[in-house]
C-alpha cells in the first residue's frame, strides 16, 4: 500500500503540488499501479546485468570549440529575462 | 494493393503532371477542410511549405534532377524539434516554445526539400495510447471519427491515414509508431534504438524512445527510412543504418524464411485480431515461408518493466521543465521554488504527473532496488530472451495491439487497463529490436487490425521484406475518404 | 578533556579544456552572461550530451598524479534535483562506477591522506540576486569539473591547508586545470567531526559547503572544529547538516530547509555510452606525465644539493621549475642559478598568478649563457648581479650588455698591480689594519673591486692585499 504521506514526499521530490481534493484520487491510483508494477518482484528470475540498451562504448567529442548561440536566441523563449539573464522575479504575493 | 504514393508523385512531379506547389496546395486546403474532423494538426505551416515547393518547381524547370523524398507533401510529430516552428509535445508547459536549432531527422530531410504542412498532434510528451492527453484535445482515427487514432503519435497517423501529408515521422516508445498506425490501418515502423538520431526529439524515455516513419504502404516506409537512418555525432548512442538501404531488398522472394509466432503475443488478445493474425500466418505459409511456434515467458513482466524503466527516465527527463528558460511560467508565487512548483503542476497534465511521480518512486531511496534496479535486470533476460528467438526464426509475427481502436473518451478510466494496450508493443523497445505494424484486416463494425513484425537488431530489412510480401498478397489497406485523393 | 579534528575534503576543481564537458561551446572564464551557451549546454528539450575526449583523459591524468587506480570500465550516471543553475534538473555526474580509485596524498610530514574517489561531472551555472530578483547565468553551465573525494584522514588545520595546496600544485603541474580559487575554478567543501584524542570512533559531521579560499577553508574548520568541541562540552550533540561559511563574521550556518531533504535518485544516463579505458591508454597517459613537483623537490635537494626551502619555492610552480631546469643546462653549480631566480628574479614576479605565468624579461637561455660566463671565470658574481638586473629590465642577452673586457677576465698581472696601488694610496687604511683594525682591510678590497670593474675575486685579492702589508 502506497500511503498519503509517501506521495506527498515523492510530490516534493518531483516539484509538483498535489492539492487536497486530488491526494485520495490519485494514492489509489498511484497504488494501482505501483501493486502492478510490485508484479516483477514474483519474478523467479533475478535477471540478467543489464545497463546499456546498445553496448557501444566510447562515442567520444574532440575538445575543439565552436561558436555558442546568440544571446539573443539562448533567451527567445524565457519568459523574463534582464541584464543579458534569465529572470526570475520576486513577487511576494 | 497499396503502392509507394512517394514513387508515384515523384513520378508526377517530374513529369511536370503536376507542379509541387499545386500538390502542396491541395494538401493545405485538404488541411483547412478536414482537421476540423481529425484534429490530426496543431501547427499548420503553410507558408514554409509554399516556399519549399516554390524551390522544388525552379529545380524542375531547370531541368535539375530531384531526389525522391524532395517536394513531397509530409508532417513530424510535434515532439520532434524544428527551428522557428512552434514544437509543443501538446503540452501546455510547452504551448508557445520555438525551438531554436533543428531536430537532426528534420534537418536530413529539410536539405532534402521535404515540404512540411505542419506539426501533429500528439499525447502530452508521448505519454497515452489514444492521443487523447494531448492538450489540444485527441486526433481522430480517419476510418470512423467517433473512434480514437490511438497513440501517442495519434496526430501523424491520422493525418496520414486520412491523406493529409503523405508521410509523417513520429516517434515510439513502447508503441506509439505501430498501435496509432495499426488504429489507422497504415505502416508504422519503430526502427532499431540507434538506428534514427533521436537529437531534437524532446524526449519521453531516452533509452526506449525511437523516430521512425508512418506511411500508407511497406515501400513507402522502406523509402523515408533509408532516408534518415543515418549516424549522427550529436547523437552518443546513434549508430544509422547498417547494411545497404531496405529497399534494395524489399521485394525479394521469402521462400523458406522462418515466421515465428510466440503463444505469449496472443494471450488475452481479442478474437477478431486473433483471427486476422492467424490469417496472415496463413498468407506466409502461401507465400512458401515457414511458421514457427514457441515460448517467450519472459514477455510476461515486459508491461511493468516497461512502466518502471520508462517512468524513471521520464521523470528525470521532464524534471528541466521549471519555467525559467521556456515554456509556460506561473505567474504569481512566493520565491522560485514555488514558482518551479506552480508551473509544472498548472503546466503538466494529469497522465503526465502520474508517471513522473511513478518514475521519481521507483528511483528513491528505499525503492530503488526493489523497482528499478529489479526491472533492469529483467530487460536483460527480455533481451536475453529474443535473442534466443531469433535463433529459431528470422522474424515474429505479433499482434500490434490486442484491440482495434476504441471510441473517444473510452480510453482513460483504469490506469491499469490503458497500460494493458501495450503490451505487444513494449516487449519490441525494452529489446531495441525494430518492428513494423502492418494493416492486417478489420473489425466487424469496419476498424483497421495491424499486425507486428519483429526483426533482430538492425534487422529492418528483413521485417520491411516479409512486410511487403504480405501487403502485396493480402490485399488490405483500404484508403479513407478523407483529405487529397490522388 | 583533549579533542582532535577529523575532516575530510570533497574538491572540485575545473578542468582546462577547452570546451565544455558535453558541448563545443568555450569554457573561457568571464565573458558577458550566457555567451558561452548552446541549445546543449541551457538543456533545451531533445538536444544531447555527447562527451569531451578531453576530460576523460584529464581526469585519468588527475588520478594517475595521486595515486590511484583507474577504472576498466566506467559510465555516466545523473544526479536528479532541481535549482535553477541547473537547466537539466539532473547533473551529469558519477555514482558508483568513477573513473578512479584509491588514490592518496603524501603530506610533509609523512602521514597519507587517502582519496576514495575522483570523478567527472558538469558544472552548474551561476546565480545572482538582485533586487530580491534571481537572475541566471549559463556560461559556467556544463563546463567539466573533477570531484577529488577524500577520507577523513586529515586532523589539523595545517594538514587540511597543505592537502589543499598539494593538490593544487599537483593539478596544475599536470595542466588540468588552473586551479584558481578566487575564480571559482577549485572549490572545497569539508567534512568536519570532532572526537576526544585517543578515540578511534566517528563523531557526527557537518559539512562546509564551497569554499573558495584557503584561508577561509583554514579559519571556517577552527570555528566549527571549537563550535562542535563547545556543543560537546556543554552536554549537546552536534547536528548533521550542510553549513555555509561566512567570511565577513567568521561563522557558520546552515543552510537548508527541511522541505529540501535531498534524494537524488542516482540513475545511470541513457544519454550517454560506456566508457572503456583500456590499460594501453592508461600507460599511454602515464608517459604524457611530467615529474611530479614531490619526486622533483627529492631531487633537487638530494641530487642538486639545494636546500630544501629553495627547492620548495622552485618547485611550487611548474614553469618555474621548467625554467631553473633549462638554466642549469650544462651549468657547474645549480646553487647559482637557483640563487638568481630566488633573490634578482622573483622580485619581478611578485603574485601567484605572476608566479604561476612566469612571463619574464630574462629567458631561461639567456640566464644560462651568463652562468656559462661565471663558470669560465669570464665574469665574477658582483659582475653577473648587476648583468642580471639589467636584463631584467632590457631582456637583452648577457653579450649584449657586457663589452669585450668585462668578459676578458683580469689576469694574474694586473690583479698583483691593482693590489700594490691599494695599499699605496691608502696609508690610512693599512695603519689601521696594522694597528688590529680587521676591518680596514675591506676597503682596501673595495679599492681593488672598484678599479678591477668588478671583475677581481674579493678573497683572492684581500690574501694578496694581506701578504703586502705583512
Amino acid at each position: 500500500m502506497v500511503s498519503k504521506e509517501e506521495i506527498m514526499k515523492i510530490a516534493i521530490l518531483s516539484k509538483l503540488f498535489v492539492g487536497e481534493d486530488e491526494i485520495d484520487g490519485l494514492t489509489e491510483d498511484m497504488d494501482k499501479i505501483i501493486a502492478f508494477a510490485d508484479t516483477i518482484n514474483n519474478a523467479s528470475d533475478e535477471g540478467t546485468d543489464f545497463d546499456n540498451i546498445n553496448n557501444l562504448s566510447n562515442v567520444l567529442r574532440e575538445d575543439e570549440v565552436i561558436p555558442s548561440y546568440d544571446r539573443e536566441k539562448i533567451l527567445a523563449n524565457a519568459k523574463d529575462s534582464d541584464d543579458g539573464c534569465f529572470l526570475v522575479k520576486n513577487i511576494m504575493k | 494493393m497499396s503502392e509507394s504514393k512517394i514513387a508515384k508523385l515523384h513520378e508526377m512531379l517530374v513529369s511536370k503532371e503536376i507542379s509541387c506547389k499545386e500538390l502542396t496546395k491541395q494538401y493545405i486546403d485538404a488541411i483547412e477542410k478536414d482537421n476540423e474532423a481529425l484534429n490530426a494538426y496543431v501547427t499548420a505551416t503553410p507558408e514554409t511549405a509554399l516556399e519549399t515547393a516554390g524551390k522544388v518547381d525552379e529545380k524542375i524547370a531547370k531541368g535539375e534532377n530531384i531526389g525522391l523524398l524532395e517536394g513531397i507533401p509530409m508532417t513530424l510529430k510535434d515532439n520532434i524539434s524544428t527551428d522557428g516552428i512552434k514544437t509543443t509535445c501538446c503540452s501546455k508547459i510547452l504551448e508557445d516554445y520555438v525551438p531554436i536549432y533543428d531536430a537532426t531527422v528534420w534537418n536530413i530531410l529539410k536539405n532534402q526539400n521535404a515540404v512540411l504542412l505542419g506539426k501533429t498532434n500528439m499525447d502530452e510528451f508521448a505519454m497515452g495510447s489514444s492521443c487523447e492527453t494531448s492538450y489540444f484535445g485527441g486526433a481522430k482515427n480517419p476510418h470512423n471519427v467517433n473512434h480514437v487514432a490511438g497513440g501517442s503519435s495519434g496526430g501523424v497517423a491520422s493525418a496520414v491515414g486520412g491523406n493529409l501529408a503523405v508521410y509523417g515521422l513520429g516517434s515510439d516508445t513502447g508503441g506509439s509508431i505501430r498501435q496509432p498506425a495499426s488504429f489507422c490501418g497504415i505502416v508504422g515502423l519503430k526502427p532499431t534504438y540507434g538506428a534514427v538520431s533521436r537529437y531534437g526529439l524532446i524526449a519521453y524515455a531516452s533509452s526506449f524512445d525511437q523516430i521512425g516513419p508512418i506511411t500508407t504502404s511497406v515501400e513507402d516506409t522502406a523509402i523515408v527510412f533509408d532516408a534518415v537512418s543515418q549516424y549522427d555525432e550529436k547523437d552518443s548512442t546513434s549508430q544509422g543504418r547498417k547494411g545497404e538501404p531496405v529497399t534494395a531488398t524489399l521485394k525479394n522472394d521469402i521462400k523458406g524464411m522462418k515466421i515465428g509466432i510466440a503463444r505469449e503475443y496472443l494471450d488475452g488478445v481479442r478474437d477478431d485480431v486473433k483471427e486476422a493474425i492467424d490469417k496472415a500466418a496463413a498468407v506466409y505459409q502461401s507465400l512458401g515461408a515457414e511458421i514457427v511456434y514457441f515460448d517467450l515467458p519472459a514477455l510476461k513482466y515486459a508491461l511493468p518493466v516497461y512502466y518502471i524503466l520508462a517512468c524513471a527516465e521520464a521523470s528525470s527527463n521532464l524534471g528541466r521543465y521549471d519555467g525559467i528558460r521556456y515554456g509556460y511560467k506561473a505567474d504569481s508565487y512566493f520565491d522560485v521554488n514555488d514558482m518551479i512548483k506552480k508551473t509544472r503542476s498548472n503546466g503538466f497534465g494529469d497522465e503526465v504527473k502520474k508517471r513522473i511521480l511513478l518514475g521519481t518512486y521507483v528511483l528513491s531511496s528505499g525503492y530503488y532496488d526493489a523497482y528499478y534496479k529489479k526491472a533492469q535486470n529483467l530487460r536483460g533476460t527480455i533481451v536475453n530472451a529474443f535473442q534466443n528467438a531469433f535463433n529459431v526464426c528470422d522474424v515474429i509475427l505479433a499482434p500490434t495491439v490486442p484491440m482495434t481502436a476504441f471510441e473517444n473518451g473510452h480510453a482513460v478510466s483504469d490506469p491499469i487497463e490503458t497500460y494493458l494496450t501495450d503490451i505487444c508493443t513494449v516487449p519490441v523497445n525494452i529489446a531495441g529490436l525494430p518492428g513494423v505494424s502492418v494493416p492486417c484486416g478489420y473489425n466487424s463494425k469496419g476498424m483497421p487490425i495491424g499486425m507486428q513484425l519483429i526483426g533482430n537488431t538492425f534487422g529492418e530489412a528483413k521485417i520491411l521484406n516479409a512486410a511487403w510480401q504480405y501487403e502485396n498478397a493480402a490485399d488490405i489497406f483500404k484508403p479513407t475518404d478523407f483529405g487529397v485523393q490522388l | 578533556m583533549k579533542y582532535e579534528m577529523v575532516a575530510g575534503f570533497e574538491t572540485h576543481v575545473e578542468l582546462a579544456t577547452n570546451t565544455k564537458i558535453f558541448c563545443s561551446c568555450t569554457t573561457q572564464f568571464g565573458g558577458e552572461p550566457n555567451t558561452h551557451c548552446c541549445p546543449v549546454c541551457i538543456g533545451l528539450p531533445g538536444t544531447l550530451p555527447k562527451l569531451n575526449k578531453k576530460v576523460v583523459e584529464y581526469a585519468i591524468k588527475a588520478g594517475l598524479a595521486t595515486n590511484c587506480e583507474i577504472a576498466e570500465i566506467s559510465k555516466m550516471d545523473r544526479k536528479n534535483y532541481c535549482y535553477p543553475d541547473l537547466p537539466k534538473a539532473y547533473q551529469i555526474s558519477q555514482f558508483d562506477m568513477p573513473l578512479c580509485e584509491h588514490g592518496y596524498v603524501e603530506l610533509s610530514n609523512g602521514r597519507k591522506i587517502r582519496l576514495t574517489r575522483i570523478h567527472i561531472e558538469e558544472d552548474a551555472g551561476k546565480l545572482v540576486h538582485s533586487r530580491g530578483n534571481t537572475l541566471v547565468d549559463y556560461n559556467r553551465g556544463g563546463v567539466p569539473l573533477i570531484e577529488i573525494v577524500s577520507e577523513p584522514d586529515i586532523r589539523t588545520i595545517d594538514e587540511a591547508r597543505e592537502y589543499v595546496e598539494k593538490l593544487q600544485l599537483i593539478m596544475r603541474y599536470i595542466g588540468v586545470s588552473d586551479c584558481k580559487m578566487q575564480e571559482g575554478s577549485m572549490r572545497c567543501d569539508v567534512n568536519i567531526s570532532v572526537r576526544p584524542v585517543g578515540s578511534e570512533t566517528l563523531g557526527t559531521r557537518t559539512e562546509i559547503k564551497n569554499m573558495n579560499s584557503i584561508n577561509f577553508i583554514a579559519k571556517a574548520m577552527e570555528y566549527e572544529f571549537n563550535r562542535q568541541v563547545d556543543l560537546i562540552e556543554s552536554g549537546e550533540k552536534v547536528v548533521q547538516e550542510t553549513l555555509r561559511y561566512d567570511d565577513v563574521t567568521n561563522t557558520t550556518s546552515s543552510m537548508r530547509g527541511k522541505e529540501d531533504a535531498n534524494d537524488y535518485r542516482y540513475f545511470r544516463d541513457p544519454d550517454l555510452v560506456t566508457i572503456n579505458v583500456p590499460r594501453e591508454r592508461v600507460e599511454e597517459i602515464k608517459a604524457t606525465l611530467p615529474e611530479l613537483p614531490a619526486a622533483k623537490l627529492k631531487r633537487y635537494v638530494e641530487e642538486l644539493g639545494l636546500p630544501e626551502a629553495d627547492a620548495q619555492l622552485l618547485t611550487k610552480y611548474r614553469r618555474i621549475a621548467e625554467y631553473y631546469e633549462e638554466a642549469i643546462q650544462g651549468t657547474k653549480n645549480p646553487k647559482t642559478a637557483a640563487n638568481f631566480i630566488i633573490g634578482q628574479i622573483f622580485r619581478h614576479v611578485e603574485n601567484e598568478a605572476e608566479k604561476e605565468a612566469f612571463n619574464i624579461n630574462v629567458s631561461a637561455e639567456n640566464l644560462n649563457a651568463l652562468i656559462k660566463l661565471i663558470d669560465s671565470g669570464k665574469i665574477r658574481m658582483n659582475l653577473a648581479k648587476s648583468t642580471l638586473d639589467k636584463m631584467l629590465e632590457t631582456g637583452k642577452k648577457p653579450s649584449e650588455l657586457l663589452s669585450e673586457s668585462d668578459m676578458a677576465g683580469l689576469d694574474e698581472n694586473t690583479l698583483n698591480d691593482l693590489c700594490r696601488q691599494a695599499v699605496k694610496s691608502n696609508p690610512n687604511a693599512v695603519n689601521d689594519y696594522k694597528n688590529g683594525k680587521e676591518k680596514a682591510i675591506k676597503s682596501l678590497v673595495g679599492f681593488v673591486m672598484k678599479n678591477s670593474r668588478g671583475k677581481a675575486d674579493a678573497l683572492t685579492a684581500e690574501s694578496k692585499i694581506k701578504e703586502l702589508i705583512k
